[in-house]
């Protein structure tokens, strides 16, 4: 049978958002493949152009919606290198509460959406009931369940409430328990390992040649992390190691690793906020007004032309990095230049690569793997 | 208990890379400086200037002898009034990360304090200054860093530098059908409300004037 061309989306329930998948196919087994971005181009580089560094906040919260607070905090670092500016500690230690909340939150929406690519509708209802627990806790803080604006440059919008540490506390723990329930569920199904074992694997030097990050790459067993490598906030004090998992064959990472590591990473998250929450400077029962130097500190709004402003922060799906460029405006109040770096971006072109050899039923499978999320990727 | 590179393996690291970057490049116009970052842990960075006719032999000695095994991102930003010396630029993110080739049933743990010599995660910024020109263009680096790949495409869509040598290059943001030297990002392209007074005047704006109009913040 000839070879022909199949185009999987932009509306298919594989792609997780809007894109193309060109796949050549030959019989079954996939031979060539070409990936197509870009549906859900919003121009977030030019449109920062013309606002303040306090006003591009919620643009980035809009950059991926289901890790809304990482990408804000990203934005955060990089204007805070910019404009110089010093964060008080609690501040960074409420940063890293919201960003490793907000990370169950992203690990679960990608677990719920990963289920029904296998075959497992059940998986999804019971992520999604979990991913509220974290959203209702995001609330809290942002007051909104997806797009918070939170952080400020210079520390946060306002304080922890009283209360929150207790409920924290509860579903952190009581989440704990349901990992396990989850591991129960998967690991001990034939259905998911025959799927996920063997499929779409990727090598370590390969993927970092590529620019893939994140979990991806640590499913391969490459410790690497920005959290330490390239560190920000406070996670040299908090509890946690790397979530690293071991590949199983000479040909690299498997799905399955990739799903283990992301598990890992849940625990991981847990086990920081837990920690975290405990030894937050000022204690965790206290309210502190909105604008207290406990919780934000004064930050200057001009930049100078010439100076520019750097960021590598682990998101949910690998390291993503601002590079700001002050003095737009004439008076220094916009960015010049803001650029953003998606790890997607970099992936999904990798990943469409990987698919060649494998069976058409593969390719939901090895794209869901990965984490896509097209509003990142498309900016 | 967690663990992080400290500021002291960072400052090794971003001062021996700089020495061997002077060192091998002495006498042409590339210059490496030790930079620290502004914010959280003020780590150290290297910061190097290179001109376009350097940029591919500055490329080959970064990854093949430093060890900067990963492309992380490319800004092209334009300057319209920068002057004649400086129309556009060019500024590559680079990482180095310790990755070694994986054998299965293993990982590479590493302790962050103990790591030394070239396996320290170190970040690289590197910027190549353009003259002021219609056609911008630098060399490629997509055979020598698969990552720059789509980074490429990306800067040559949005800002317009071509890239010499670089397979296979369209538009990967923009539509496929963008009018030939169509790239948003150069400055003569204003967006709507650019400047936020812009709103104020527009009919389908708010079409009133705040009531603190001409008192600059």
């Amino acid at each position: 049978m000839a070879q022909m061309w199949i185009t999987m989306g932009p509306q298919h329930p594989m792609t997780h958002g809007l894109w193309t998948l060109r796949v050549k196919v030959d019989g079954e087994t996939v031979v060539d493949t070409e990936a197509e971005l870009g549906y859900i181009h919003r121009g977030v580089e030019k449109i920062a152009e013309s606002r303040d560094f306090t006003q591009i906040t919620p643009y980035c919260d809009r950059l991926c919606y289901v890790s809304a607070m990482t990408w804000a905090n990203s934005y955060i670092y990089a204007a805070e290198d910019l404009l110089e500016v010093e964060v008080p500690e609690r501040a960074e230690y409420i940063r890293l509460i919201s960003a490793e909340c907000q990370r169950l939150a992203s690990h679960l929406m990608w677990l719920g959406a990963y289920g029904p690519d296998i075959g497992s509708l059940t998986l999804m209802t019971w992520c999604m009931r979990d991913r509220e627990m974290f959203l209702d806790l995001l609330q809290e803080l942002g007051g909104s369940r997806m797009h918070y604006n939170y952080p400020r440059v210079g520390g946060v919008k306002r304080d922890i409430p009283v209360g929150f540490a207790d409920r924290l506390i509860a579903k952190v723990k009581l989440f704990e328990h349901r990992i396990d329930e989850y591991e129960m569920m998967l690991d001990e199904s034939t259905i998911w390992l025959v799927r996920l074992q063997g499929v779409g694997y990727a090598k370590a030097e390969d993927m970092v040649n590529a620019g893939v990050s994140g979990p991806n790459i640590r499913a391969a067993g490459v410790n690497y992390d920005v959290r330490w490598a390239h560190p920000y906030s406070v996670y040299d004090q908090v509890d946690w190691e790397p979530a690293v998992e071991k590949p199983t064959s000479v040909k690299g990472a498997d799905c399955y690793d990739r799903y283990r590591v992301r598990m890992e990473e849940m625990r991981q998250s847990c086990r920081m906020i837990l920690d975290a929450i405990e030894k937050i400077p000022g204690g965790k029962n206290t309210n502190y007004a909105n604008g207290d130097e406990m919780i934000l500190a004064k930050a200057p709004t001009r930049a100078p032309e010439g100076a520019s402003g750097f960021s590598n922060y682990e998101c949910t799906r690998g390291a993503s990095q601002f590079y700001i460029q002050g003095g737009g405006d004439g008076r220094g109040k916009n960015p010049y230049r803001l650029s953003i770096r998606s790890p997607m971006f970099i992936t999904i072109p990798y990943v469409a690569k990987t698919m060649i050899g494998y069976k058409v039923a593969d390719i939901p499978a090895i794209m869901g793997s990965f984490d896509p999320c097209i509003g990142e990727t498309d900016r | 208990m967690g663990m992080r590179i400290t500021n002291e393996q960072a400052d090794t690291a971003a001062q021996s890379a700089v020495s061997a970057i002077n060192d091998r490049f002495g006498g042409s116009d590339v210059s490496a400086t030790v930079e620290h970052h502004a914010n959280a842990y003020k780590m150290a960075f290297v910061r190097a200037q290179v001109p376009p006719q350097h940029w591919t032999a500055v490329a080959k000695y970064l990854r093949f002898d430093l060890g900067v095994n990963y492309c992380s991102m490319v800004t092209g930003t334009h300057y319209p009034e920068g002057g004649p010396e400086r129309g556009w630029e060019v500024a590559y993110h680079f990482m180095r990360q310790p990755v070694i080739d994986q054998a299965p049933h293993t990982n590479t743990v590493h302790v962050a304090e103990a790591l030394k010599g070239d396996a320290i995660p170190l970040e690289f910024e590197i910027i190549v200054t353009l003259p002021q020109t219609e056609s911008p263009s630098v060399p490629s680096v997509q055979n020598i860093w698969v990552g720059a790949d789509w980074n490429e495409k990306e800067t040559w869509d949005l800002v317009g530098i071509q890239f010499e040598g670089h397979d296979n290059m369209h538009r990967v943001l923009n539509p496929h059908d963008s009018p030939e030297g169509f790239h948003p990002l150069q400055k003569q392209h204003k967006i709507r409300y650019h400047d936020f007074n812009e709103m104020y005047d527009d009919a389908q704006g708010f079409g009133r004037k705040p009531t603190d109009e001409g008192r600059v913040k």
